[in-house]
């Protein structure tokens, strides 16, 4: 299963991209359902997984909690969830989209993703060095 | 479709907004409607709005190892609305008054038709600018080992 160039490093900032895109279409999906009655919104879990995970990269094994799991060295499985969120406001036609809410993460999400591509460069930037200084 | 999956369900609200926008002016051209092909005085429409999954993905639930089955929002239907009472002004002369003068009018009121308005409006302009974002996301990814 190992990725040829694919380094620890590159491989979160994959999953990074991975979990940003997802949430960019649960936002999608939240704020095209602001109208719908009944519609309780969605969120992506990600970064509390990932803190974890980061948490065992220094040396240990990873830990496993789900058979899914592997106790690998390049960053596991760390998979991004989409959870729908129970008991909380809604208006009156029982919708809980708010849309203010929505519209940062959207501003969030929308950076964190650039910031992450712009990572994704810089490290592939250093490989193709390598590469070509190798040469030489 | 699938790679450009953001896009496809900002597009679904943006359509499903207009509609109701085209039901509301529907609504508000027939306010004063008292005759209708089946008879009695107009009675406003109203858009019926569902969640959109993809059940191809053969769940109902959202995710199963990050595969997303949200695909934004649809309209299930447009129903009339036979709850809200029409109003009934007094006019003997009118050619559809009834026996005792009255003549049935439809149950549009302006205020709420207005309401509708602005919530589609809204609804739209939101769903525009996560369409608009999301396309700067995906133009971001195309840089992506360039240069």
């Amino acid at each position: 299963m190992s990725k040829p160039f694919i380094d620890r490093t590159l491989n979160i900032l994959i999953k990074g991209l991975d979990a940003a895109m997802l949430r960019q279409q649960t936002i999608a999906h939240n704020i095209a359902n602001v109208n719908t009655p009944g519609y309780k919104k969605i969120d992506v879990r990600f970064e509390e997984k990932l803190k974890k995970a980061m948490g065992s990269l220094t040396g240990n094994t990873l830990s496993v909690t789900n058979k899914k799991h592997l106790a690998g060295r390049t960053g596991g499985e760390i998979i991004p969830e989409v959870v729908r969120t129970r008991n909380i406001q809604q208006r009156q036609d029982r919708n809980s989209v708010n849309l203010e809410m929505e519209f940062s993460k959207l501003a969030v999400n929308s950076t964190m993703y650039n910031a992450l591509v712009q990572q994704v460069n810089d490290r592939l930037g250093i490989l193709r060095y390598v590469i070509n200084e190798g040469r030489r | 479709m699938k790679l450009f999956k953001t896009m496809a369900i900002s597009t679904s609200a943006l359509t499903a907004e207009k509609l109701r926008l085209d039901v509301v002016a529907n609504n508000i051209a027939n306010i004063n409607t008292t005759r209708t092909a089946q008879g009695g005085p107009f009675k406003r429409k109203v858009v019926m709005f569902r969640e959109k999954l993809d059940r191809e993905l053969n769940r109902i639930t959202l995710s199963d190892n990050a595969k997303f089955s949200g695909l934004g929002v649809q309209v299930t239907g447009i129903v009339a609305d036979t709850k809200t009472p029409g109003k009934r002004a007094h006019n003997p002369g009118h050619p559809d008054a009834d026996l005792e003068g009255y003549v049935n009018l439809p149950n549009v009121d302006l205020n709420t038709e207005l309401i509708d308005m602005m919530t589609a409006n809204r609804a739209y302009q939101a769903n525009l600018s996560v369409l608009n974002t999301s396309r700067q996301m995906h133009e971001k990814a195309l840089e992506i080992g360039r240069g």
